[in-house]
Order: structure tokens, then sequence, then C-alpha cells
């Protein structure tokens, strides 16, 4: 009896142990080291997320490679630039930046490119994340009404821009055909709270910035490098007011951010936080502590930051006339509590006399100042005396003094 | 005379003048000449004999027509080497074009095949590339305007307006040549639409060395600012015969000669 | 006990034996639908229902039923053109039909590329098992119809050992050469006066003159359009 039961318990474990190696060397297949990333099998069929700026789609996680159909619609339309400015925009789904696109190391991406038939003019595709002839441009020229199919394998990890490639290049770029595709490593990039998608572009309207109505494109303004709008997400206030992008205190956040050009490199920067990790030129290589990152025309860069304390961060193309002249601004606000300890907040406020009381006067030249040299005719009195009143009694009184009533009095006399 | 003959006359001479004259103003003479497409040869010019060409691109009206008289042309029976499956895909049905088209639009979603054979059967024939390009180098008042710079904005501005193919024939300008609507309604198919030699790969389309293409050194472009032509010729290039789009439309040309000789007949 | 142990076991061993092996499932015949005013070109649907343009009712794709003598919608054997051959021989596109056609297009003078184009069909055409070359026809059609006379195409054939009766070099009108450049979505454009750029694509057509196969470029390997051919004899 007792025999038999050790016979019986070493036959268990002998068949345990024939399943525990089962096991083990099916789990050693699925951990099982590529020669290249080009070997990485790609099992089943999924549709892939495409997303809208400034949201990206779920992460791979710990998915396995597959073959991913990107579904891309090609559409030209209207839209606002800013307050009473209208473009017509080339977009990659809608719009500008073009779609997310989010992939893993090993994809087989099957590309379908589809130009809406209303469309106007033949388009293609050129991914960076692409390893052939074009990136694609090639064998995705497609007509408009027609759709063209192709297919890639992801061989490296990292932040690609995409755009159109077909003549003339800058044009197509110019008028908003860019996005960015995400290759993630295998197993993921590391979990953070907050992604989001943000993409730099510089317009060139025919009329200058704030010039209200359709403006078309201006192609000697885009050959001469003279922008005027650069924005992030295809319009001014695409990232601000209502459209900002938020996140809690104590959140990790990551933003995908690309250059779509055509022209002018970025040099991005938010005002108030440092770059914990800065993933350079959305390559491999991780930066840190950085506070502003150089983003070129047709690249990308990761970044990654702790918001610790409440506050509107303010992310801006450090180029600075374009942040507030041109429109390359944006907001990310920050809920939560405050840490005096990082961030105090204003504290007091005093006299500041570093040479005593007394007045100062500051060192002058002899000059008059212009506005202190006397009328000599009447006519210029009264040219004056107009520059005088539009300055000063014009905002309340209007411009023939007749006031606003119940509130400011008319100034006109009756002359008799 | 009395005056029953004398209206009679009248009737008869004015029904002369009218079918004459309607039978020229269909169509303009653009004299010949020489001048440097944006896809050159070897010699860089190119020379373009006189021709005749449509006033305006063929209307949906004057394509009902032509597919009466023509039952193998209709939506239902086009043969499908001669189009994909979107030939005509707005129209209501084989004889109608239903109420959304306006009778006066160009007519769109038709294919080469069938663009030429309307023409051909008309006596006409497609224009080639460098004979619609050279017409079209017109603004109001010069034969060729591409150098000033309102001209090419002005075609730009087009290029990016939306859905311009619902418009009527003739709502843009008359040309120098007398022609309208080169610019600004819909594109149109030429006769050797299959002479560009792009790839769709714009940047490699500069390269001399490309298998694709035997002797594509000569497919280098002659002015890179000129961006309108870009546009053309990149469209060109991604078209086949059997397409059909609908921002494209066609109108036909005629050889000078064969203009005179009906004309004094 | 021990039964259920030994369940438990096997089961466990199905599920990882399973577990690894990703195979696919094969493929059962389906039936497709089609609209039937083509609004996506070919596109067809594997549920019966809609058309999602034109809404109009799918309907089955039928079996193509090839009649004796009879061409499909697609055969280019619906062109008219005439065309005239090396032997100077008049012929419509339509006698060719029966046949595997093998097509590039191509024309004499051409230095550089067309010698190779050449090169290519007659490697093609050595690969045709003997007993089975009869049923193909190899076919170089000239782009430059005005040079190339019937006497440069009988030339051009001796020189590229094209003799057999396999091989029909044809030219046109410069019109049905456009036509059939069309055709072939073969684009070229005259650079010079005895020198055109043109695409180097090769083309297979099926016995009713359907296109099977295109093959674009030059020098590149020509095994697909080999079996392909191989695979319309059989």
């Amino acid at each position: 009896m007792k025999i038999n039961t050790t016979k019986k318990l070493v036959l268990r474990s002998t068949q345990l142990a024939g399943v525990a190696s089962l096991l083990f060397s099916c789990a050693e297949k699925e951990k099982k080291v590529y020669a290249s990333t080009a070997e990485i099998p790609a099992i089943r069929e999924m549709t892939a997320e495409l997303t809208s700026p400034p949201h990206v789609p779920t992460p791979v996680g710990k998915r396995k490679a597959k073959k991913l159909i990107v579904d891309m619609e090609i559409l030209e339309l209207e839209s606002e630039m800013t307050n009473g400015v209208r473009y017509v925009y080339w977009t990659f789904g809608g719009t500008v930046p073009g779609s997310f696109i989010r992939t893993r190391v090993g994809d087989e991406v099957e590309f379908r490119l589809k130009n809406h038939p209303d469309n106007k003019l033949p388009h293609n595709i050129d991914l960076h994340a692409v390893t052939g002839p074009g990136g694609g441009a090639e064998s995705s020229f497609v007509a408009p009404g027609r759709e063209k199919v192709f297919s890639f394998k992801t061989l490296n990890p990292g932040l690609y821009v995409y755009h159109c490639a077909t003549a003339p290049v800058g044009m197509h770029i110019a008028n908003g055909m860019y996005g960015l595709i995400l290759v993630e490593p295998e197993g993921g990039l590391p979990r953070v709270d907050k992604e989001y998608y943000i993409m730099q572009g510089d317009f060139y309207t025919k009329g200058a910035n704030g010039e209200r109505g359709l403006q078309p494109f201006d192609m000697q303004k885009a050959v001469n490098e003279h922008a005027d709008y650069v924005v992030f997400n295809g319009s001014v206030g695409a990232l601000t007011g209502d459209n900002a992008i938020t996140a809690n205190v104590g959140e990790t956040v990551r933003l995908f951010v690309g250059n779509g050009g055509p022209n002018l490199v970025s040099s991005f920067h938010v005002i108030g936080e440092i770059f914990d990790k800065v993933y350079v030129e959305g390559g491999d290589l991780i930066n840190e502590n950085i506070q502003t990152t150089l983003i070129p025309a047709g690249g990308a860069a990761i970044v990654e930051f702790k918001v610790d304390v409440p506050g509107t961060l303010i992310l801006v193309d450090h180029s600075i006339f374009r942040a507030f002249n041109k429109g390359a601004l944006g907001m990310l606000k920050v809920e939560g509590e405050e840490n005096k300890k990082i961030y105090s907040g204003e504290l007091r406020e005093g006299i500041y006399l570093p040479e005593g009381p007394g007045i100062q006067t500051m060192p002058s030249t002899d000059e008059t100042p212009e506005s202190e040299i006397p009328a000599k005719t009447m006519a210029e009195k009264m040219e004056f005396g107009k520059a005088t009143f539009m300055q000063t009694c014009f905002a309340c009184h209007l411009g023939e003094g007749q006031g606003i009533p119940e509130a400011f009095p008319p100034l006109q006399i009756r002359i008799i | 005379m009395s005056p029953f003959i004398r209206i009679a006359i009248t009737f008869i001479c004015s029904i002369i003048v009218f079918t004459t004259s309607a039978q020229r103003n269909d169509m303009a003479e653009v004299k010949g000449g020489t001048y440097i497409p944006l896809y050159g040869v070897d010699s860089t010019t190119v020379d373009v004999q006189s021709f005749k060409m449509d006033v305006y691109p063929v209307t949906n009206r004057e394509y009902l027509n032509f597919v009466k008289e023509n039952p193998q042309w209709q939506r239902s029976r086009i043969k499908r080497l001669f189009s994909d499956g979107s030939y005509l895909s707005d129209w209501e049905g084989d004889l109608s074009y239903g109420e959304k088209l306006k009778p006066n639009a160009p007519v769109t979603s038709i294919s080469w095949f069938a663009a030429k054979n309307y023409c051909e059967l008309q006596g006409k024939r497609l224009p080639t590339v460098d004979e619609w390009e050279y017409a079209a180098m017109a603004d109001q008042t010069t034969a060729d305007a591409r150098r000033k710079e309102s001209y090419n904005q002005q075609i730009l501005d087009w290029y990016e307006a939306l859905k311009t193919f619902k418009k009527e024939i003739g709502s843009t300008f008359k040309n120098y040549w007398g022609i309208y609507d080169l610019h600004g309604l819909v594109w149109e198919w030429t006769l050797d639409f299959n002479s560009v030699l792009i790839s769709g790969e714009s940047r490699k389309d500069v390269d001399k060395d490309s298998n694709l293409f035997c002797g594509s050194a000569a497919v280098g472009a002659t002015d890179l600012m000129n961006y309108a032509a870009f546009m053309r010729y990149a469209l060109r290039g991604s078209l086949k015969a059997n397409y059909t789009m609908r921002n494209l439309g066609f109108r036909c040309v005629a050889p000078l000669e064969n203009i005179n000789e009906n004309h004094s007949k | 006990m021990k039964n259920t142990l030994k369940i438990v076991l096997l089961f466990l061993l199905i599920g990882t034996l399973t577990g690894c092996n990703f195979g696919k499932s094969d493929k059962l015949e389906t039936v497709t639908y089609e609209c039937p005013m083509f609004c996506e070109g070919e596109k067809t649907y594997e549920e019966p229902g809609t058309c999602p343009i034109c809404n109009m009712d799918l309907t089955l794709v039928a079996e193509k039923e090839k009649k004796e003598g009879e061409i499909s919608d697609l055969s280019i054997y619906n062109l008219p053109s005439v065309w005239t051959t090396q032997h100077n021989e008049e012929i419509e596109l339509k006698e060719l039909q029966g046949n595997v056609v093998v097509m590039v297009m191509i024309y004499t003078s051409c230095p550089a590329a067309c010698p190779r184009l050449a090169a290519d069909m007659r490697n093609i055409e050595k690969q045709i098992p003997a007993d089975k070359k009869k049923d193909v026809t190899l076919v170089l059609v000239s782009i430059d119809p005005e040079t190339d006379t019937p006497e440069r195409l009988a030339a051009f054939a001796k020189e590229n050992l094209m003799e057999s009766n396999q091989w029909v070099l044809l030219r046109g009108t410069e019109a049905n050469t456009r036509e059939f450049a069309a055709v072939l979505a073969v684009n070229y454009k005259r650079i010079s006066p005895l020198d055109f750029s043109h695409s180097n694509i090769i083309s297979v057509f099926d016995q009713g003159g359907e296109l099977v196969h295109q093959k674009e470029g030059l020098g590149v390997n020509h095994q697909e359009t080999v079996s392909k051919i191989l695979e319309l004899v059989n």
C-alpha cells in the first residue's frame, strides 16, 4: 500500500514535471529573443485605433506583434485658423495633425490610404517609421476617389513623423498633411498617468496674421520661410482655453511632440516645468532634466514630467515671437492641492528703495520730447488737438464727442 | 418682293448665321508657338501647332445627349475595361443626371476612354498635355502669364477651393484666347496624360537613376516655382485611363485645318 | 480521485499544447457579394446587404463563366484597333485570343532599357516547358510607330532571337498605341526625335484577354510572372 502510494507519487510528479516542462518550454518560446525585429512574427489581425489630437490611442502594453490594419482617409476641408480666419486644410483623417497611429515593434501594418472623392488632389504618405522606398510614398500615391493599400513591418521603436510627399511637397505639408506614428518597444513604454499628442506646424497665408476671411496658401512666403502662423495642432487656440489639456497634481504627463514644419524648427518648452525625461528626437536616448528640447522639422520627441503644483503650464516654441505673435502656444491645466514647499506663490510685496527716499531723476538728453514741441500753425494745432482727443477723450466720449447716454455726457458745443 | 418671302429669307439667313456662328463660337483658335513645359524634353522648348479648343468644358447636358445616342457609354453598359466602378457615379441613372447636378455644370466622373470617344465622335480629339498647358498659360490679357505672380496665386487659390465641380461653365474668367474655365472648375483629361512620368514619389523623381522609367533623366522640372503646374502633373501622374474623378472633366480640340475646311465648305 | 487528477492533467496538457499553436484555421470557401454599381470598384462583401455608398442591394458574385469565343468586359480584346506585325501582316488584337499573352511595350531604337526588357522576355520564354510553348504568345508593342516599320521590327526580332512563331511584334497608329498604353498603364513620352522615356512593365493576359499580372521595373525577378503563366496554361 505504502509502496503503491510512493509509486503513484512518483508517477504524478513525473506527470507534473512533464506538464511543467511543457509550460516552461511554451513560455520560453514566447519570450524568445529574436536576432532582429524583422523576425518577430505577427500573429492575428487587429484594426488600429486612430485618434485625433490631442488624444492618443491605448498603449500597446504587453500585446504581441500583430497584423495591424490602419484605415486612413484623406480629407481636404475648410476650417478655422484663428478667430475670423479660415483656411483650407489638407488632412490625414480630418485633423491637423493627422490621426495618431500607435504600433509596437514587429507589427505588420497594412496601411489603407483613402482619398475622398470630393478631394481635388492626389496624395500619398511617407511614414518615417517605414523601412522601404519613399517611406511608402510611392506605393501609396492615390488619386481622389481611390484607395491604395501597402504594408510594412515596424522594425525600429520610436516616435516618427508621417507626411504627404506629393509634388509640390512643401505645399502639401504646409497645408497640414503630417502626423505622428509611434512604434512602442516590446512590452510597451512605461506606464504614465496622462498622454497627449501635440504637433507644431507653420502656415503661410496670403493675408498677414489676423487678416480675416478665407486665406489661401501663399507660395512665395512659404519659399521665403516667412510664416504667418506657427501653431500647435493646426490652429491658434487648439490647445488653449477650453481646449487646454489637463492633469492632476502628482500625475506624470507624457507628451508626444512632433514638428511637421514645413520650414521651422521648434524649441519646445513648457513654462513652469522641467522635463524629467526627454526621449531625444523620439529615439532610445533618454536625457533627463531638460528645460527646452529642439524638435527638428520632420522630427519628434517624447517628453515626460511629473506635475507637482496646480496652475496653468504654458507650452511654447521658445523662439518666443512665434508663441506670442504667431500662435505657438498651448496650455496644460493642472488641478489639485498646492504644495508651498515646491512653489510658494507670492509671499509679500514691499517698497524697494536702494538709495533711500527722495525724488529720483533719470538722466536725460537735452532734447525736448516731441510731444512737447508747441504747435506753430492753426493746422498743426488742430492736428495735435485731434491726437490728444483720440488718446484721452475718444474712448468714452466717442469720435464726434457725442458721448454715451446715461454714462458719458456729450461734449458738443453748439456754435451760434 | 413680297413680305412673306422677305421674312422667309431673313429667317433662313438667320438660321444659317446662327448655326455657323454656334459652331464657331463653340471653339476658339489658339495660335501656335513654342513654350517650355514644366516637364520638358531634351530640347526644352516645345512647338505647339495652332489648334481650336472648346470654349467650355463638356457639360452634363451635352454628355447626356451623347449617351442617349451612344448607349454603349451609358453607366450600366460601359465596358469595365474602359471605366472603374465610379463612372458617372453622381448621375441619377443611365439617362438622367438628376436634380442635384446642374445641366450646365461640367460633366465629371468620366474615364479617359469615354472622354476620348466623345471627342472622336464629334470629329475632334482630346488635347495633348502640351496643347492644354499652352492654352492654359494665358490669363485675361496675355498669352503667357506664367511669370505673373497674381496669375499663379489665382490658380493656386482655385486648386485649394473646395467643390468647384458644382459650378456652371463660364463662371471663371475668359482667357486671352477666348477660352473659359481652364482654371477654376475642374481638372481636364488630356490625350497623352500617360506621358507624365512621375512615380508619385516626388522627391525621387528628380533622381536621374530610376529603374521604373527608361530615360528618366528628362523628367526634371524646369520651373520649381510653378506650383500650379506641379499639381496638374502630379494629378495626371496619379491617373489611369479607367479612373474617374468627381473633379475631373474634359473638353475637346481640333486641328485648325479641319475647322477651316469645314468653314470654307 | 486518481482519475480526476489524470483528467485534469490531460486537460492541462492539451491546453498547453494548443496554447502554443497559433496556426491559422483553414479558410472556408466563402460566398461573396458585390455592388451592382461597383461603387467601390471591385470590392466584394462577405455578407449580403446594401452597398454602403449607393444603398443598392448587393448581388451575388457570379462565377465567371466564359463561353467559347465570348470575351468579358475586362478583356483587352474589346479594343477594336488594327495592328501591323513584323511580317507586315495586319491583325486585330482579338486574333491573339485563346493563348496566354505576355506583353511589353518597347521601341527598337531604345539604347538602354529595351534590350534588357527584351532579355527579360526571352528569359520568361525559356522557362515555359516545350509542350506549352504553343499556348503562349509573347508580344512586343512599339511605342514609336513612326520609326518602327515592319522591317525594323523584323530586324529587331532577328537580333533578339525572337524568330519563332510565338513572338509577335506590333506597330499601330499613334492613337492606338496611346490607347493601348493607357490600358496597360504604361506611361511614355518622346523626349527627343529618337528617344522615349517609358515605364518598364511586363503584363500577362489570360486566354480571354484579361490582365492577370503585371511586373514593373528593370532586372526584377520574374519568377512570379513565370508561375502565373504556367498556372494559366496548365
